[in-house]
């Protein structure tokens, strides 16, 4: 299929779905006969060619194709059908915004699991099929399928509304929806080569959604930060990682390799909302990603200015992990030392058991230090800790580099 | 993320000391497991394996590579088999694997799959 009509399948999938949910409620059968309605233009638009209102086409496609649904569903249904069937299906001019949104809303919704959510979310608003999504998750379609059923199930049985959520729990809700985007934009910013390459996918569709998402809240300050982070994280994805698979350090990458669009956007983006709206978490990592971005080279990299921006980040959104980042910056500011003393308050935290992290930047640290016996100690120890195969190839020779 | 459940025995041993019904239990019990690890949609694989006293180990000796008869571990103890889930969280594979020791009252491996996106 030519890549511009699945685009604009993919774009209109959840208007179409937002829509039909809203007009007859059960989001179980009317996500069921989008999904058809996706699979049939699909094959029909590359050879007949798209059709003149593309919305009404798939709008009337799902709609015939949910009546049949409830036809088949027998005769306890009559009555309501004979009434649905003398309805005309709804037409374009039905597409409302607030529609796609309560439908981010509703597969986000926080009684469901993180793995449902994701599911859900990159079906039923990502209009990317069962199959494509098993394959990015690597596992079985017959549990992915089973995955985004259960979820369906869920939606039903707690009786989840169609809706925005009410003003007191917008704040709320939104941050569950960004959370969930960007774990998506995480698991695919894996390595862009070898057999994890399917996941890459995903960034691309995490950005996608959350630009959807921007369009649709301009206003927010948090969803243009997000966006932009996304953007401005995604733009070195190609110096990121070797022809092997290897991982290259920010330090190390090869800056002509970054996307310098992708820089442009997410840096004009950012300027536009600084200063224009409360300041948020994903606002302020995006402004430290600019900078590193904007840097010519790494030793030209604005250390004070990306510590001034930590501390901003620590203020409105304390945690281990951000101290962590913070180490970094104070070591390259005020040297290695100060960042290792940094890192020791780290040290008794119990959420920083369960990650590497800690061990792989005090690994660096103590290498810049010039302690190097010590640094391949706590390179050798995060290598045992993390979760990620390229990781811990690349925690390992960092190690042997120092033996 | 994504965790491999290990069974480790002799299936041997395991067939000379139990009876049938427990054998026929037993097969109950697993395929209830795998049904039950499907419909809850976190099934990724589950393989049993060929009895240990079937496998070769293929070791480095004076130079070249050798295969010999019987299982790489010394021990009397080999891999019987595996499920891979993909779960939310290690509490949940912890769960499971539970399962699994309440009824067969032997050890149970639980190791992560190393899956995780690199966070740099």
């Amino acid at each position: 299929m030519e890549p511009r009509i699945e685009d604009q399948l993919r774009d209109l999938a959840p208007q179409v779905l937002g829509a039909l949910v809203r007009r007859h409620g059960q989001f179980d059968a009317c996500e069921d006969a989008v999904q058809e309605a996706l699979l049939a233009a699909a094959q029909q638009w590359p050879d007949n060619g798209v059709p003149d209102n593309p919305q009404s086409w798939l709008m009337t496609v799902a709609w015939r194709r949910l009546v049949d649904t409830w036809r088949a569903e027998g005769a306890r249904r009559r009555r309501e059908e004979t009434a649905i069937a003398l309805e005309l299906p709804i037409q374009s001019q039905d597409l409302d915004r607030d529609d796609t949104l309560a439908l981010l809303f509703m597969c986000c919704h926080p009684s469901l699991s993180a793995p449902s959510q994701l599911a859900l979310t990159l079906r039923a608003v990502g209009g990317l099929t069962t199959a494509e999504i098993a394959r990015a998750f690597l596992v079985p379609e017959a549990t992915m399928a089973q995955r985004i059923s259960r979820a369906k199930e869920r939606i039903r049985s707690t009786g989840i509304h169609f809706d925005l959520p009410p003003p007191s729990e917008r704040a709320d809700r939104l941050r569950v929806v960004m959370h969930v985007l960007y774990l998506v934009f995480n698991e695919g910013y894996a390595t862009s080569s070898g057999p994890a390459f399917q996941r890459a996918d995903l960034t691309i569709e995490a950005i996608r959604l959350t630009r959807m998402l921007h369009q649709l809240m301009p206003a927010d300050g948090e969803v243009a930060g997000l966006l932009a982070l996304m953007l401005l994280t995604d733009a070195r994805r190609a110096a990121r990682s070797t022809a092997d698979g290897d991982l290259v350090p920010l330090a190390e990458q090869r800056r002509d390799l970054w996307n310098k669009t992708q820089i442009e956007e997410g840096v004009a983006l950012l300027t536009r909302t600084l200063g224009t709206v409360p300041v948020g978490p994903y606002q302020m990592q995006a402004a430290i990603a600019a900078v590193h971005d904007e840097a010519p080279s790494h030793e030209e990299t604005d250390w004070p200015q990306i510590l001034a921006l930590y501390e901003v980040l620590e203020r409105v959104s304390p945690g281990p992990v951000v101290t962590l980042n913070r180490a970094v910056a104070v070591a390259m500011v005020h040297g290695p030392r100060a960042g290792l003393a940094l890192l020791g308050t780290l040290d008794a935290d119990e959420r920083m058991e369960q990650t590497h992290r800690l061990e792989a930047v005090r690994a660096h640290l103590l290498e810049l230090a010039g302690d190097l016996a010590a640094a391949r100690e706590s390179y050798l120890r995060a290598a045992k800790k993390t979760h990620s195969l390229p990781e811990q190839r690349h925690l390992a020779l960092r190690a042997a580099r120092l033996s | 993320m994504k965790y491999m459940i290990m069974t480790f025995g002799s299936a041997e041993a395991g067939l000379a000391a139990m009876g049938k019904e427990w054998m026929v239990e037993m097969i109950k019990f697993m395929t209830t497991l795998d049904e039950d690890l499907k419909k809850s949609a976190e099934f990724v694989s589950a393989e049993g394996l060929a009895d240990g006293s079937q496998a070769k180990t293929v070791r480095f000796v004076n130079g070249i590579s050798v295969a010999t008869d019987g299982p790489f571990a010394e021990s009397k103890e080999s891999l019987v088999g595996y499920w891979i889930v993909d779960v939310e969280s290690e509490a949940r594979a912890i769960e499971i694997a539970s399962r699994i020791v309440d009824y067969v009252k032997q050890p149970i491996e639980v190791r992560r799959v190393m899956d995780a996106p690199p966070e740099f």
